[in-house]
């Protein structure tokens, strides 16, 4: 089973600097992105479970962002990060399929819960899709050979 | 509001120039065609004076000459003894009257002073005259005019006496005038009712009758006034009664006086005086009438404009500037949440490392340690108040389109009393409700609605537990229909009520009186600017220790 690893996104470095080395000692593999397009770079490269997004950032905005990893990685599961003027793209956000989001400022504990219950998420659609597989593959055992030749 | 004495003084200021602008270039037309008017009649009085003087005076002075002259003839053409001749004088005499019908006689005397000849109704033979003012004065200049006077006859007349210079035996031919004619050529002078002509010698005694009244050979009482030596045409104007003109007459022994009173010259000026000062008082009335009703109405126009500009004030406060200002707080309060979260990070990991540190015995437990894990937690409650205050701005500035649709207030407003019944109950707050039952549905958005009365409801609560602890208080929720155009909520309460200073500013964003970190000042700015988008009204009425009345109006929704 993967481990957990999550991303932040947030244009403010400071902020990105410190939440990751409080969630590295906390135990937490932690990847850090300064905009949108560097987020979705850093996701072909890295093996990302959670991605933690502002909404609002200079370029790309969150929303954009969500949609696009959305796109090319819908495993990846989103908690959209705001301030509440842009709780409303927020709502926007978890329409467009974000799994929840944090207002800020958001505690290091909030996040470390919902980042933990998004990949429980995840780990949960996994088994499902694993079992799934598990009972494709008892019906018909090629599919096993077939999958690994692909 | 503007002051009631900041009215008074416009009003004043208004009321004073608008009277004194148009009376000012009116009083001077009034007053230069007045001075013109006045000078200008007062010339032709004195022209018209100067005038007759001038004539009269000739006139006057020629008859005197051509009655000398009819005597000289007579004195050069006859030798005495023609004249001393009854008969011859006789004819003489009645050639004379022919020519002028005024000689009343002829004399003839002879050196002493005896009247040697005489033709006249009087029987003067042989009297002596020789010691008579006159028979000397002729005896010296040859010639003599006399003043006019009575004499014997009682009748005004004057003499005319002149000498015939024969070396051996001088003698003397006089000749009576009547004044009767001469007389009547001053006294038919007439100018204007008043205006008259009249002689007196130079010691001021009358020649003539003047037209107005004196008694011939008698002095009028005022002439030293015009009595002075001049020549030629002398005007008196200074006098109250009168205008005269003089003239110096026979040699400076008479003076011709033409006089006219001032009021008869000048009866015009004063007609038109008196007309002026009517038009002028009718117009000024006038005039200060409509210009208090202009004043009147100009002011009664301001204070209805200050008025609306008041309420439109108020109702920008309510709108448009709490639109904007909830537009500015929302943007401000998302850019400290930002640097927000980055204190809230710094902190956790500050709180992280110091327990690290504690944890792994790198630092001992000591009083400082306490302090700065303290300082650190302190740290953590601000970041959360600060938060709550930023997450109340931004409920404020929520822009979302409230959905609206009716609501019958007579189910609503039971239902947000239920809401907070039990709270009430807990404090000892008795609620009454009456709710009309014709009243009818407004029109908004149920969930700002429901803000609004609950955030009335909850200050009323807080106003009667200041006052009264947990009993006695007494909250009432009252609809009604007013005037079948108004649906009205009234909540009234009996708490600690509002001074009137904060009154004013009640709903004004970020003003409140609770104490620091209990309330941001905007719950009831965000009712104001709800109900007003609702389209109604929202009003206060608190008096301190008795109670506030919270009003919202809302027009009938049709």
């Amino acid at each position: 089973m993967a481990k957990l690893k999550m991303m932040l996104v947030d244009d403010e470095e400071r902020f990105l600097q410190t939440t990751s080395k409080l969630l590295m000692k906390k135990g937490y593999d932690t990847v850090t992105a300064l905009s949108g397009k560097e987020a979705l770079e850093k996701l072909k490269s890295h093996n990302i479970n959670v991605v933690i997004l502002d909404v609002k950032m200079p370029g790309m905005d969150g929303n954009a962002t969500l949609l696009e990893i959305k796109k090319l990685y819908p495993m990846v599961e989103v908690i959209m990060l705001t301030g509440h003027a842009t709780v409303e793209s927020a709502v926007h956000g978890l329409q467009s399929g974000a799994t929840d989001y944090l207002m800020k400022p958001a505690d290091i504990e909030d996040i470390i819960e919902k980042t933990e219950n998004a990949f429980a998420k995840i780990q949960k659609l996994e088994e499902k899709i694993h079992s799934a597989q598990m009972k494709k593959f008892m019906k018909s055992p090629r599919e096993i050979l077939k999958n690994s030749e692909n | 509001m503007l002051k009631k004495e900041h009215y008074i003084k416009i009003k004043k200021i208004i009321f004073i120039s608008m009277i004194l602008v148009p009376a000012i270039p009116f009083i001077s037309a009034l007053s230069i065609g007045y001075y013109y008017f006045t000078t200008s009649l007062e010339d032709s009085t004195i022209s018209s004076l100067e005038r007759i003087v001038g004539d009269h005076g000739h006139m006057i002075d020629a008859f005197l000459n051509e009655r000398k002259s009819n005597i000289e003839f007579i004195l050069h053409s006859y030798e005495l003894d023609t004249l001393t001749d009854n008969r011859m004088l006789q004819n003489i005499f009645k050639k004379l009257k022919q020519e002028f019908p005024a000689f009343i006689d002829l004399g003839i005397f002879n050196k002493d002073g005896i009247h040697i000849a005489y033709h006249g109704p009087y029987e003067l033979i042989g009297k002596d005259y020789g010691d008579k003012e006159w028979f000397k004065e002729v005896m010296e200049k040859e010639q003599y005019i006399s003043d006019i006077f009575l004499g014997y006859r009682k009748t005004p007349h004057f003499i005319i006496a002149l000498k015939k210079n024969d070396k051996k035996n001088p003698w003397v031919i006089r000749a009576t005038i009547d004044t009767f004619m001469f007389n009547k050529l001053v006294k038919e002078v007439r100018i204007g009712k008043t205006g008259e002509a009249y002689i007196i010698n130079k010691d001021g005694i009358l020649q003539t009758e003047p037209r107005s009244g004196g008694i011939l050979m008698e002095k009028p009482e005022d002439n030293s006034k015009y009595l002075k030596p001049h020549t030629g045409i002398n005007i008196l104007n200074q006098d109250k009664k009168y205008v005269y003109a003089t003239t110096w007459l026979k040699n400076n022994n008479w003076m011709l006086i033409a006089r006219q009173e001032k009021s008869d010259a000048f009866k015009a000026v004063n007609k038109a005086s008196k007309l002026i000062i009517y038009i002028s008082i009718t117009w000024g009335i006038c005039i200060i009438f409509a210009v208090f009703l202009i004043t009147e109405r100009i002011i009664r126009l301001l204070k209805n404009m200050d008025m609306e500009k008041e309420q439109l004030n108020q109702q920008l406060i309510g709108a448009s500037r709490l639109a904007e200002l909830g537009e500015m707080a929302a943007g401000f309060a998302h850019e400290i949440n930002n640097p927000l979260q980055i204190i809230q990070s710094e902190q956790s990991l500050m709180e992280l490392n110091l327990s690290e540190l504690i944890e792994t015995e790198q630092l001992k437990c000591s009083e400082f340690i306490d302090e700065l894990k303290d300082s650190i937690k302190q740290i953590k409650l601000q970041i959360f108040r600060c938060s709550k205050i930023t997450q109340q701005i931004l409920k404020f500035g929520r822009q979302s389109e409230p959905e609206k649709k009716e609501i019958d207030l007579k189910v609503f407003i039971p239902e947000i009393i239920e809401m907070i019944s039990k709270k009430a109950f807990v404090h000892g707050i008795e609620i009454k409700q009456n709710i009309a039952l014709n009243i009818t549905p407004v029109y908004g958005d149920t969930s700002q609605l429901q803000q609004v009365l609950l955030n009335l409801f909850n200050n009323a609560i807080d106003a009667i537990l200041e006052r009264h602890g947990t009993s006695g208080g007494k909250l009432i929720v009252k609809s009604e229909l007013k005037n079948n155009k108004d649906i009205e909520i009234n909540i009234s309460d009996n708490g600690i009520g509002i001074n009137p200073e904060n009154l004013e500013k009640i709903f004004s964003p970020f003003f409140t009186t609770k104490s620091v970190g209990k309330g941001t000042g905007l719950g009831l700015s965000v009712c104001y600017g709800i109900i007003n988008n609702m389209g109604g009204k929202m009003e206060v009425n608190s008096q301190v220790n008795i109670g506030t009345t919270f009003s919202i109006s809302f027009p009938v929704y049709t």
